[in-house]
């Protein structure tokens, strides 16, 4: 630690922090442009000059390290006269255009010229003309403003891990420069906007929308993925026009899919009254007739339920709770990437925080593309890239990781049961053992030499293990998690201490839906398969669109068009040409409500948005379907509703009333020892389908801003290996792709960042029908 | 050769300079060089090196003067990284033309020089950063290198001893500001040139994060006479302080324009007007700018300033890195200023604000001064604008660029005003 | 591999050989940057976006990586310039002994303005910062070789002679 005397004022700080965050902390104000606590010090503004005794100049004090017994002086004419000059060197070249600039009332600068500026310029010679860039659909940019902090350049490297923006030229012909190939690879490029601290980079879909001044904002949970950023959504009346992140979040930025997503919410694909179809048409209806129609469709009969996990916990338990009450004999499902129902080992959540994952020891990724599915998260290993400790990562491809792992491997999903024998028999080299390992590895013929990255990484102290999809999706996932769990233990990451295994769900609440659904839950694509058998006479999707979602949107589509379909949801996306009733439930802005996280943090929304339509709570329309299905309500408040949550969730009860901070762990299966079973695949392929941040979720389709940066970020449909492509015997693009179910013909893409023997479907479309199949062959094309 | 008598001696770097042909190194060789190093690699330790080149004084040649030896003593050891020799060969200070010379006459100096430095700091990979047009001295040293590492003086054990070091010439591409060492630092890493700020220093964190020395041509061009003869040899020679020869390059309304090697402490007078012959037009210069474009102005008053860090400092200037710019009676100096602000202007980094837009700014008003569409409070902005810049910015040149400025308005305001296009306002 | 890529410019084998050992001199690769654009422009003449994406993929650099040192030191051109390049210091030592009426007079008899090439290609004339040879004032750099001490007349008898020769340097 190091005293130091900030304007006579005696002030203890961690020894090398710099003047200016001692001074931050200790409430004398500094002025600044170019620090920012979220980026490296560039120190190039030198707006923050402070005096230290006897220093014959100002001192930056970003960049000067405290001293001890340092006398800081943080007001002084002299410093004052600084500041003034400071600020008419920057306005000499920067246009007088506050009015019409989006960010006048936000604006560093305008504060700052207020504060310290003078009255007229001085300056007659011509001004700086500088020509804008395109940033792609999110930030649109007016460069003369710029002032050259280079947060912009430090946040897009740094952060975003992309090197598309940086600094061309020099002296005052220096311009910040965006983007030299097609489009700003980040899929957190919104917070560029955040990050400038003038009116340089805008925020385009909200440009011209609305000033500062004129908005309300309120606290909320984007529900988005499971990470649930804490954000601000500012809305101008009812109308949301924007989301950003909560300054006093957890995390300073989130990412483009929980940003853009407002557009959305006004869009017309939100359902804001329920509708019954009415001679093909899906018509207004109000509350009742849709209700009794509903009930007429479902009422003593087998139902298929499928749900998204977005909902709140108390919406999710109160579809449990309609289940229990009134659909004996039908069949539950929520996860739409999961093929194996055995339970899991260790089930959906995170068991660390992303505090303690940044921080471990090792962190190993299996088996997911973190930067779509968790960018936010994948933000905070970039950082432990860039800082040079490691992070080991084991799947079917590294698409445009925008950072370089220490470890990487490529492997095809059928090669997990050998990465992990092989890894196992590591482990046991060095004499770490737990009991039934043996017989696991017995079971696996082969071994991969990527399980050795993986026992390197398990053998130290603190490892954060990441499992992703590739293996949820897994046939065999049970057994896999089980190995994992097994090596786990055996390299002394025991349950108390240090667990380390993250399971990446498929949403975001998923961490409690082991508690709620565990003992009802079903496959995703079973229940359309006994929906299409006859086994099941309607289907009733709550949120959830299987045709536009994960693995098995043939199977949906087949069952979906067979039996009487009710819709509930607040958008309604392609499976409305289906629906013979759709009810409108709020969405998660407009309700009050609890969620958790993927690390099993709890937030509690209080302040909604009032609703557009007639939409309401989701749990509201839950119990008015009980209550028209004529069985006795379960809850009719949010108290009694909360009081079954806590049956299934006993740890909420703590947080509702006393404001617990608890995490809420993971569910665990310790008893199930699932083995690997040991099947050869007869296909010579395998398939993986890519998670798209800008696809995936009904909300994301229904966002015209995501849609076309999806399109901007769009690969080929189907994507191979070059070995992979000529092993086929393939020569141009053209290819014809054979699986058990269906053989199709489309343009097959070649990267080296796909795993040999591994068919990588990028996108849905031509090739989306392929995602429900898991092996495939490629056969000659034209 | 350099006589043992520090009184005796005349010239240390340009010591074998006349001697045609000895850019071969049998030549080289027969004229001393490399004598003395087997002796520093066998008999001589790290401690010891830097402690002789403590006592010789001997201050840097690049343009700051700090002792350089210090700077050695601040190298960490055994930090498990590796440390890095960067030879300063950037030579872009308007004015400045020594290194140049002796890397173009006696290059198997500056490599004796640095296989010394490096062997003191244990260096394995040293490079000379030279300025991108000094494209004929890159191809001299490239040839001397190569020669050098034919006879083992460069590369793996060298000379059989156990010490080994590499030796790369890495070109500039135009950029004044590469002379800084934190922005040579960021070019020779590949980057643009621009300026880190400190700490950390270079010899703590500097070519990729290890630490670094960064010495000009001919500061260590000094190192192995001084080991040769000893510190104490080098300290008799010039000033106390200011000890050992010194090499000026003499341009602008002198008759005989050059390098000249001399003492510390000679005096201007004598370096003008006995070593180059005086000025083209009248007795006394009207202005002299000692140490490089970026060092104050100092008039006829100090003519007879000895060449020193602390006589020139004394007299409101600094010695810089030796570069003398003379001007008689017939320079116009506020189309010299104005030329210098363009200079500033055109070679920013354009990092900091006070100094991207304070060059900017200062070469647009002095232009419209020299044009005569100025106007009194033109003067103030000039001197805001450099003073507010001065001492601001992450590196130096903004002290430089205010140096011409703040020299003109000081010293020749008349001159200034009468320039206005309204003589008052 | 698509066809825009294909169409690049590329580095000779020769020039791949000493890259790689070039390469091979410093800690990390970044730092054959610099080296690598001055043989780059030797080749190419100048660094159109082409050659600099051809550099960029060469050293598995960003291309902005590499776009933001090209556009740093005024050394590399994106441009194509004359056959002869006259760079005059103007630079305080040479303005002193006249650069700026050799700079006059090249425009002048040349017929163009400073940074301007003549209409046969054949020369462009530019200003540049101090050379760092001001004994020799004023100096001239034609294609980098250094000329010192120079006048009009030098000047003139340097241009009918090139002219003379035609376009081979
Ligand atoms: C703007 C600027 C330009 C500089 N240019 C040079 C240069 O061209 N050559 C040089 O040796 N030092 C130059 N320096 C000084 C270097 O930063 C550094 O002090 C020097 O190389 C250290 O070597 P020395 O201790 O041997 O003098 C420059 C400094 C500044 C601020
Ligand atoms: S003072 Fe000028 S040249 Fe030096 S770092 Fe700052 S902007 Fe760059
Ligand atoms: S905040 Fe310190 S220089 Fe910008």
């Amino acid at each position: 630690m190091t005293v130091l005397y900030i304007n006579d004022e005696e002030v203890t700080v961690a020894a090398g922090t710099s003047i200016l965050e001692a001074c931050r902390g200790h409430g004398a104000e500094v002025p600044y442009f170019c620090y920012h606590p979220e980026l490296s010090v560039a120190a190039n503004c030198r707006m923050c000059l402070v005096e230290v005794e006897g220093w014959n100049k100002p001192a930056a004090s970003c960049c000067t390290p405290v001293a001890e017994g340092m006398k800081v002086r943080t007001q002084s004419e002299e410093l004052e006269k600084d500041r003034s000059m400071m600020m008419e060197y920057l306005l000499i070249n920067h246009p007088l255009d506050c009015p019409v600039c989006d960010q006048g009332g936000a604006c560093k600068l305008q504060d700052y010229a207020v504060e310290h500026g003078v009255s007229h310029g001085r300056y007659d010679e011509m001004k700086r003309a500088v020509v804008d860039h395109d940033l792609g659909p999110f930030v649109s940019t007016c460069m003369t403003r710029c002032i050259h902090c280079t947060r912009c350049v430090r946040f897009a490297e740094e952060i975003a891990g992309t090197s598309d923006m940086g600094v061309l030229d020099r002296g005052d012909h220096m311009r910040i420069d965006g983007i030299v190939e097609d489009c700003l690879s980040s899929e957190l490029s919104g917070n560029l906007s955040d990050v400038c601290p003038v009116g340089a980079l805008l925020d385009k879909p909200s440009n011209n929308v609305s000033r500062p001044w004129e908005v309300t904002r309120h606290n909320s949970t984007c529900a988005q993925c499971p990470q649930g950023c804490d954000i601000t959504i500012e809305s101008r009346g009812d109308e949301v026009i924007r989301i950003k992140p909560d300054r006093d979040g957890v995390e300073p930025w989130i990412c483009d899919r929980g940003r853009y997503v407002y557009d959305a919410f006004r869009s017309d694909e939100r359902i804001l009254e329920p509708k019954v179809r009415e001679n093909g048409e899906l018509v207004s209806s109000g509350w009742d007739d849709a209700m009794s129609r509903a009930v007429t469709l479902l009422q003593g009969k087998r139902v298929g339920i499928v749900f998204s996990p977005y909902w709140s916990i108390e919406g999710l338990t109160s579809i449990r709770l309609l289940y229990d009450v009134a659909f004996e004999g039908s069949r539950v499902a929520f996860d739409l990437h999961r093929r194996d129902m055995r339970k899991f080992s260790f089930e959906e959540g995170f068991s660390m925080t992303t505090q303690q994952i940044e921080d471990a020891e090792q962190v190993v990724v299996l088996g997911s593309d973190l930067r779509q599915r968790l960018p936010v998260l994948m933000q905070r290993l970039r950082k432990r890239i860039n800082a040079g400790r490691p992070v080991t990562r084991i799947g079917a491809m590294n698409y445009r990781t925008n950072s370089s792992p220490t470890q990487d491997a490529l492997i095809r999903p059928r090669d997990w049961p050998a990465v992990i024998a092989r890894a196992m028999e590591q482990v046991t080299e060095l004499g770490k053992l737990a009991a039934g390992m043996d017989e696991w590895m017995s079971k696996v013929k082969g071994r991969h030499g990527a399980g050795k990255l993986l026992a390197d990484a398990l053998i130290s102290d603190s490892c954060a293990l990441l499992v992703g999809e590739e293996i949820r999706a897994h046939q065999d996932a049970a057994s896999l998690i089980y190995g994992l769990d097994l090596l786990m233990r055996a390299c002394g990451h025991t349950e108390e201490d240090s667990d380390g295994r993250n399971l990446i769900p498929e949403g975001m609440n998923a961490q409690l839906l082991s508690s709620v659904f565990g003992d009802v839950r079903t496959s995703a694509g079973e229940l359309f398969d006994a929906a299409s058998n006859g086994e099941l006479d309607a289907l009733l999707l709550i949120g959830s669109d299987p045709i536009g979602d994960g693995l098995f949107p043939a199977q949906a589509k087949a069952a979906i068009g067979g039996v009487p379909l009710v819709q509930v949801g607040a958008i309604s996306g392609e499976i409305s040409q289906y629906a013979d009733v759709q009810l409108p439930a709020a969405a998660y802005s407009e309700i009050e409500g609890s969620f958790v996280n993927m690390e099993g943090r709890v937030r509690v929304a209080e302040h909604p948005l009032k609703s557009i339509g007639s939409e309401r709570p989701l749990w509201k329309v839950m119990m008015r379907l009980i209550e028209s299905m004529g069985v006795e309500v379960p809850a009719i408040n949010m108290t009694e509703l909360r009081d079954h949550v806590v049956r299934f969730v006993p740890e909420l009860k703590a947080v509702w009333s006393e404001g617990s901070a608890a995490l809420i762990m993971p569910v665990r299966n310790r008893r199930e020892t699932p083995l690997p079973s040991g099947k050869k695949q007869t296909a010579s392929l395998d398939i993986v389908s890519r998670y798209s941040m800008y696809r995936e979720g009904a909300w994301v389709r229904a966002s015209t801003l995501l849609v076309e940066a999806g399109s901007l970020h769009a690969l080929d449909d189907v994507l191979v290996h070059p070995e992979t492509f000529k092993s086929a015997g393939l020569s141009e693009g053209e290819g014809s792709i054979k699986t058990a179910s269906a053989e199709l013909t489309c343009h097959i893409g070649q990267r080296e960042d796909v795993a040999p023997g591994v068919l990588f479907v990028a996108k849905r479309g031509v090739a989306g029908d392929l995602s429900s199949e898991s092996v495939a062959d490629l056969t000659g094309g034209k | 050769m350099i006589p043992s008598d520090p009184k005796k001696v005349t010239k240390i770097c340009f010591d074998r300079i006349d001697i045609p042909d000895q850019l071969k190194l049998s030549v080289a060789r027969e004229n001393g060089a490399y004598k003395f190093l087997p002796t520093v690699l066998e008999k001589f330790d790290a401690d010891q090196i830097i402690d002789e080149v403590k006592t010789s004084g001997l201050r840097g040649r690049g343009g700051a003067g700090f002792p350089t030896g210090l700077k050695w003593s601040f190298v960490p050891r055994n930090t498990g990284k590796p440390t890095y020799l960067l030879c300063n060969a950037d030579e872009g200070e308007p004015g400045t033309f020594k290194d140049r010379d002796i890397m173009r006459f006696d290059p198997h100096l500056l490599i004796e020089g640095m296989i010394m430095a490096g062997f003191a700091l244990g260096v394995h990979d040293a490079y000379i950063y030279i300025r991108g047009e000094f494209l004929h001295e890159a191809n001299v040293l490239n040839e001397a290198i190569a020669e050098a590492y034919a006879a083992n003086l460069l590369g793996d054990k060298i000379l059989g001893t156990d010490y080994s070091m590499h030796l790369t010439v890495h070109r500039g591409a135009g950029a004044y500001i590469c002379g800084e060492e934190t922005a040579l630092i960021e070019s020779i890493e590949g980057k643009p040139g621009r300026p880190r700020f400190k700490p950390p220093f270079p010899a703590i964190e500097g070519f990729y994060r290890c630490p670094t020395v960064v010495n000009n041509v001919e500061t260590l061009s000094t190192i192995p006479a001084i080991l040769e003869h000893g510190g104490a040899w080098h300290a008799a020679i010039g000033k106390p302080n200011n000890t050992g020869m010194k090499i000026f390059s003499v341009s602008g309304h002198v008759n005989r324009p050059g390098n000249y090697e001399v003492p510390m402490g000679t005096t201007m007078r004598t370096l003008i007007e006995e070593h180059c012959g005086g000025l083209q037009h009248g007795t006394v210069p009207k202005v002299i700018i000692p140490g490089g474009s970026s060092t104050p102005w100092i008039l006829a008053e100090h003519y007879d300033v000895p060449l020193t860090y602390d006589d020139l400092a004394k007299a409101g200037s600094m010695l810089g890195s030796g570069a003398v710019i003379v001007m008689d009676e017939t320079a116009d100096v506020v189309a010299v200023t104005r030329r210098l602000a363009h200079f500033y202007a055109h070679e920013s980094c354009g990092q900091c604000t006070p100094c991207r837009e304070g060059t900017g700014w200062i070469e647009r008003v002095i232009t419209r001064v020299e044009n005569g569409q100025g106007c009194e409070n033109d003067l103030q902005v000039l001197n805001d604008a450099s003073v507010h810049m001065a001492g601001r910015t992450i590196c130096a040149l903004a002290d430089g660029a205010a140096a011409p400025v703040l020299s003109l308005l000081k010293h020749f305001p008349d001159e200034v005003r009468s320039r206005l296009k309204e003589k008052s306002s | 591999m698509s066809a825009v890529e294909n169409a690049l410019p590329q580095f000779s084998e020769v020039r791949l050989e000493e890259i790689r050992a070039l390469i091979a001199r410093y800690p990390h690769p970044r730092s054959a940057l610099l080296p690598v654009l001055h043989m780059a422009q030797e080749d190419f003449g100048y660094l159109s976006m082409d050659v600099q994406t051809m550099v960029a993929k060469t050293l598995d650099l960003h291309l902005m990586a590499v776009r933001e040192v090209v556009t740093f030191y005024t050394m590399f051109r994106e441009k194509p310039c004359g056959t002869y390049l006259l760079e005059v210091c103007t630079n305080a030592g040479c303005m002193l002994n006249g650069a700026d009426d050799l700079v006059r007079h090249l425009c002048d008899s040349l017929d163009i303005k400073v940074g301007q090439t003549t209409d046969d290609g054949m020369f462009t004339v530019a200003e540049v910062e101090c050379a760092g040879a001001c004994a020799g004032a004023p100096v001239v750099q034609i294609n980098n070789a250094y000329h010192e001490k120079m006048d009009a007349a030098h000047m003139d008898a340097f241009i009918a002679d090139a002219r003379e020769k035609g376009g081979e340097k």
